[in-house]
């Protein structure tokens, strides 16, 4: 199930605010090799793009402390941020279409499946993959 | 063998619980993220689960007591509750979360107090339930592969 390419592993930011549920998508994301940082709620996850880190793709939860997942990303594309891939992920209703207002490239409903975690890792890896050979 | 026995033991434990409704296929799901390099972590994630939830429990005990009638706020905390529940494949808790929130959105003050005893219920029944699985398989060891049989 698992591929592995030569080169930078994905860097993958998990901003979550709950912890179990973090530990399951930091496992998922391992089976991918994926290189893991994450953020308890927007504001930590803004502050590291204030802070100059970059990342591949980010899986943000909707209702967090301090700030939402829709207000950092929107926060985050207007940073400029516009290559990196966002996924929002919810239980709740109405959150695909208030993630994707705010400039989501993807939604998935809760709880997250492997399969479909690691259908868009390989997506990403293929992606990098073409630009490593342009 | 005393190890096949306790696996035994384990699997119809672990059929129960999904039979009764305690576990749906997301517990599974958990369990297949296990690999050499996390050989515990479904169990690692469930004592996790607890220790969180205890504390989110706690949290609502304390809303529903300062805060009466602030339906908003107990919702957002059990909100916090049900996600935790539904990643791990707690069912029937995840249930039981869903009927305080709709109780939460009807204001229905002593509809939140029943379900919140019924949520508090499940936590300590799920626990002890899967106390016993993970106590089991701690016993059995871990699986060991199938060896030929010859003389040695």
């Amino acid at each position: 199930m698992t591929s592995y390419v030569e080169g930078s592993p994905v860097k993958a930011l998990i901003v979550e605010d709950s912890a179990v549920e973090t530990m399951i998508l930091s496992a998922m994301l391992r089976k991918f090799h994926c290189e893991i940082t994450k953020a308890k709620n927007g504001k930590e996850a803004v502050q590291m793009f204030l802070e100059g880190k970059k990342f591949d793709i980010i899986f943000c939860d909707k209702e967090m402390p301090v700030m939402s997942g829709p207000e950092a990303i929107e926060k985050i594309r207007a940073l400029g941020e516009i290559h990196v891939k966002i996924v929002g992920v919810s239980v709740g209703d109405n959150a695909e279409e208030e993630f994707m207002r705010v400039g989501a490239d993807e939604f998935l409903p809760k709880p997250m499946e492997l399969d479909v975690v690691g259908a868009i890792i390989q997506e990403i890896i293929k992606k990098k993959k073409n630009n490593d050979t342009v | 063998m005393e190890y096949a026995n306790l696996r035994r033991q384990a699997a119809s434990l672990k059929r129960s619980l999904f039979d009764q409704g305690y576990l749906d296929e997301q517990f599974c799901q958990v369990e297949d993220l296990q690999d050499e390099a996390s050989p515990n972590f479904a169990e690692e994630v469930v004592s996790l689960f607890f220790k969180d939830s205890a504390r989110l429990v706690s949290n609502i005990e304390q809303a529903m007591e300062k805060y009466p009638g602030d339906f908003n706020r107990w919702d957002a905390h059990m909100q916090q509750l049900k996600g935790s529940c539904f990643s791990i494949g707690a069912s029937k808790m995840n249930n039981e979360c869903t009927l305080f929130r709709n109780s939460c959105g009807e204001e229905n003050a002593e509809g939140c107090r029943r379900s919140f005893q019924k949520v508090k219920r499940e936590h300590a029944i799920l626990r002890q339930k899967l106390e016993s699985y993970f106590q089991l398989l701690r016993q059995a060891g871990p699986a060991r592969t199938a060896t030929r049989s010859g003389g040695k």
